[in-house]
């Protein structure tokens, strides 16, 4: 206990550094969102606008020390802010029109992704030289290096566009209400298997290779022999004896993908039209939308943060050695 | 069993692979879950909806997102409110038609200028009414402008900075009275979005209003569904053209990118849309001649290559033709627009201009490919060529050109290719520097740069067009943010001409004064015209008719010209199978 709370505190020191980091980095970019709008319609909209748009946001008010004590009492208080590329519609609000698609559909790709992978890594290296050792790992590594992008796009044509197996886009039908039904849920998961599909298939290959690596190390030790010798049965000897300290390395890398989760997936966003936070952080950053990068980048740096405290928690407790300098 | 036998016989299970059973049966489980859910996801897969909307509901594609944030206001900044409330939610008194190059009255079924020029009065339509069943007055464009005047964020369009007041007597007449003579801003005056003051007076602080429920006098005003994904508007019940608008609703499904909305169009799920199809004979025509559709008249806005005029030796207008001669046009259309666009002509006015463009100047021969010509003027302002063949400046050190362009705008980044390689050809060693949008913008702002590709400005005279390329009163000192006049250009007499230009309402002593300014920006050419842009538009005519092209050009077709677009929703109509 007195382990997970110093880390705690460890983690709440780190969080207040981005914090103000969040407020830094992006006023240090060139441009402001003024122009960055004006910009975006490209002569469209009369030079004087340019004047009214500075005079909304505010951009001119007070010095970058009191925007970043009411930044910081903004933060304390849950307020975002207004976004300014999405003006005047609440950061929470813009958000909002994303967190959920994302954390389903990215979430449930990388735990996919790391159950699946780690179960196939385990079996290969445990059969080594096998059909699935020597089969799996290349296959998995050439697809895995192609382009995302490209992989994704061809996946979309063939299935969506000239089988017409999934939809072509979305997260959900037009005609559909969302809502807690059956019928939603049906169609929604159906709309999510390509672009999750897709995420897993172009990860999968990392989580299988590693942990195959690990689980190889691992069964040359003794107390693997030892276990043999007991005579435990071998999915005993497999699961709780080797995999169990294999998979170590790999949660530790898991944790940080399941941080970086809430970033969300930009490519599939925007192959499948699939809301979600990828594509607003790229938004923010192009249209300069202060308020809305450092909502995005809270999210993303807590979730990163509080997804390794809980790695640590986890490691301590699958690792009795992490815990025996207390 | 004795305990060694055990030991022994452990040890050889060791030298043995695993049992191929427990691996067969993890295999089979999981190969079985997975086909159980393909299975599953076939069937579903079966529910698929179809692509088409309903009928008589227009799908449109115009804004790129990839979930959409409700916001209906219309005096907000435009891009703010999703783009029917400034085409089928808000209406202006008059609407400037672009193709015909006439106003079209609207809310407003007159207006007219005093004989001093000061005051514009605008007679308010009788019979027309709000969303929710209010009659339409004169008090609620009143009230539109004294919220333009409280809120500074509104007034995009700086309006207050030459109106001194707006009033109605009647009721039925608006007057609005402007603090110096400055014809030009009726554009602004009548194309400004009207709101009901019955609605907005009760709202406390507007500019946060975002509008959910909006109450409009334009054809469509009924949100009937907002979701991320999409969105639909219903008509308006008490709309005050008989009969319109026949299309019964708009669809606006969310693209991220174009490539998304493209294949949208090309299935079927998008009626009309404002993209850039690449290929679009072959790959979106070729597929259904007969109602697939485009039209992208050269009505854009010009797209320049600037100079920038405060920085040697860009000053000199010889350098700027030599330049200018340097570069095969008709090549650059070709390379960087696969020819869906021509060499702009001298005056650097788009065909949105047809009607005052002096044919004349346009002729000018410093617009045409000429390396000889080039070559001669760059000599003679004193660029000779060094031993290495590159040209140096008259102070002897070597002309080196940066082209500053917005990295992944792929058409201008070809051009870029085209006019750099161009100039290494008479001797100025040019790069093309690609830069981000925010970057890129900066610089050009701020003036921190050599040359750059960018747009020109927009407005139903070319009025604003050369004000912002050549007036001294756009001109900003390097260093400082310059919303126009990037290449920092202003010329006295130019304008001399363009205040005289704001003092006029004849048609024919504008068009002479315009045919002056252009003969003036030929003669200084303050920046080198390269080609007008095409406004993308494409349309499926399966569902729907009525959409102006070549044949009908009796408005843009393209739905991004606010609020030109009304004019097309009220011609649309289902059709007749």
């Amino acid at each position: 206990m007195g382990y997970a709370l110093r880390r705690l505190g460890f983690y709440l020191l780190a969080a207040f550094a981005s914090i103000t980091l969040n407020f830094l980095v992006p006023r240090l970019m060139p441009g402001d969102p003024a122009s960055a709008m004006f910009a975006r319609f490209q002569g469209q909209m009369q030079p004087e606008a340019m004047t009214a748009l500075r005079a909304s946001f505010g951009l001119d008010a007070g010095s970058t020390f009191q925007q970043y004590l009411a930044y910081l009492k903004h933060v304390f208080t849950g307020d975002l802010g207004r976004s300014i590329a999405y003006y005047p519609t609440p950061v929470t609000d813009v958000i909002g029109t994303g967190l959920a698609w994302t954390l389903v559909l990215t979430g449930v790709a990388v735990i996919l992704s790391f159950a699946l992978g780690t179960f196939l890594g385990t079996l290969a290296a445990w059969r080594r030289g096998g059909l699935l050792d020597s089969m799996f790992p290349p296959v998995l590594a050439f697809i895995g290096a192609f382009p995302y992008f490209w992989l994704a796009m061809f996946a979309l044509y063939l299935f969506g566009f000239v089988l017409g197996w999934f939809p072509l886009r979305h997260a959900y039908s037009y005609d559909m209400t969302p809502g807690p039904t059956f019928g939603f849920f049906l169609d929604a998961v159906h709309h999510a298997v390509l672009p999750a599909a897709t995420i897993v298939v172009a990860t999968v290959g990392g989580w299988m290779l590693g942990m195959r690596n690990n689980m190889i190390g691992i069964l040359g030790s003794d107390y693997i022999t030892m276990a043999r010798a007991k005579g435990l049965s071998q999915k005993r000897v497999m699961w709780r004896y080797a995999a169990r300290n294999a998979l170590l390395p790999s949660i530790t890398s898991f944790g940080m993908a399941l941080g970086f989760v809430l970033s969300g997936s930009l490519l599939s966003e925007i192959i499948f039209s699939y809301p979600g936070m990828g594509y607003l952080l790229v938004q923010a950053v192009r249209g300069q939308d202060y308020p809305l990068m450092q909502g995005l980048f809270l999210i993303i740096t807590l979730s990163v943060l509080f997804a390794n405290w809980l790695v640590d928690i986890t490691i301590a407790w699958l690792d009795p050695r992490t815990r025996a300098n207390e | 069993m004795p305990r060694t036998a055990r030991i022994l016989l452990a040890r050889g299970a060791l030298d043995l692979p695993p049992r191929r059973t427990e691996l067969e049966r993890a295999l089979k489980a999981w190969l079985v879950a997975l086909a159980a859910t393909s299975t599953g996801l076939l069937s579903a897969g079966c529910a698929i909806e179809r692509p088409e909307p309903p009928a008589g509901v227009l799908s449109v594609s115009i804004e790129q997102t990839s979930a959409w944030v409700r916001n209906f206001n219309p005096l907000l900044p435009a891009g703010a409110g999703r783009w029917p409330t400034r085409n089928g939610i808000y209406e202006p008194l008059q609407i400037y038609n672009g193709v015909t190059h006439r106003w079209v009255p609207w809310l407003g079924s007159e207006a007219t200028w005093s004989d001093d020029l000061r005051t514009l009065r605008v007679s308010v339509r009788r019979g027309v009414r709000w969303s929710d069943g209010a009659p339409f007055t004169a008090d609620d464009v009143v009230f539109t402008f004294e919220l333009l005047r409280k809120h500074k964020v509104f007034d995009s369009n700086d309006v207050w900075s030459f109106l001194e007041s707006v009033r109605t007597g009647d009721g039925q007449t608006v007057e609005m009275r402007l603090s110096r003579v400055f014809v030009p801003g009726m554009d602004s005056l009548l194309q400004q979005p009207i709101v009901p003051r019955h609605i907005w007076e009760k709202i406390a602080d507007p500019m946060t209003f975002t509008n959910p429920e909006p109450v409009g006098t334009g054809p469509f005003t009924e949100v009937r569904v907002f979701r991320n994904q999409v969105y639909e508007l219903g008509k308006n019940p008490y709309y005050w053209q008989a009969g319109k608008p026949a299309v019964d609703g708009l669809r606006f499904l969310a693209f991220p990118s174009n490539d998304q909305a493209n294949m949208a169009l090309i299935e079927g799920a998008v009626d009309w849309s404002a993209n850039f199809v690449p290929a679009i004979d072959r790959t979106f025509v070729a597929r259904d001649p007969k109602d697939n559709h485009y039209w992208s008249p050269l009505f854009g806005s010009t797209v320049f290559l600037y100079a920038n005029t405060a920085r040697a030796p860009f000053g000199d207008v010889r350098i700027r033709k030599a330049l200018s001669r340097a570069i095969d046009r008709d090549k650059l259309v070709q390379v960087a627009m696969y020819g869906y666009t021509r060499p702009a002509d001298a005056t650097g006015l788009s065909d949105a201009y047809a009607d005052l463009r002096d044919a004349e100047a346009g002729a000018a021969d410093w617009m045409r490919y000429d390396t000889a010509a080039a070559n001669a003027l760059l000599d003679e302002a004193g660029a000779l060529r060094g031993p290495d063949g590159m040209r140096r400046t008259a102070e002897g050190s070597p002309l080196r050109i940066e082209i500053q362009v917005v990295s992944g705008w792929s058409d201008w980044v070809r051009g870029g290719q085209v006019i750099a390689s161009a100039l290494r050809e008479v001797g100025v060693d040019a790069k093309l520097r690609l830069y981000d949008m925010s970057a890129w913008i900066d610089h050009l702002q701020r003036g921190d740069f050599d040359m750059a590709i960018a747009w020109s400005g927009e407005g139903p005279t070319p009025y604003r067009f050369y004000r912002w390329l050549m007036s001294p009163e756009t001109v900003t000192p390097l260093g400082q943010v310059a919303a126009s006049n990037w290449h920092r250009f202003g010329d006295a007499r130019a304008g001399e001409l363009l205040q005289a230009f704001e003092r006029t309402s004849d048609p024919a002593e504008q068009k002479r004064l315009m045919h002056d300014v252009e003969r003036r920006f030929v003669e200084l050419v303050p920046a080198i015209p390269l080609f007008p842009g095409p406004l993308w538009g494409a349309y499926r005519t399966r569902r729907f008719e009525g959409f102006p092209n070549a044949d009908n050009p009796y408005a843009k077709l393209t739905p991004n010209a606010a609020p030109e677009a009304l004019l097309v929703l009220v011609e649309l109509r289902p059709k007749v199978k």
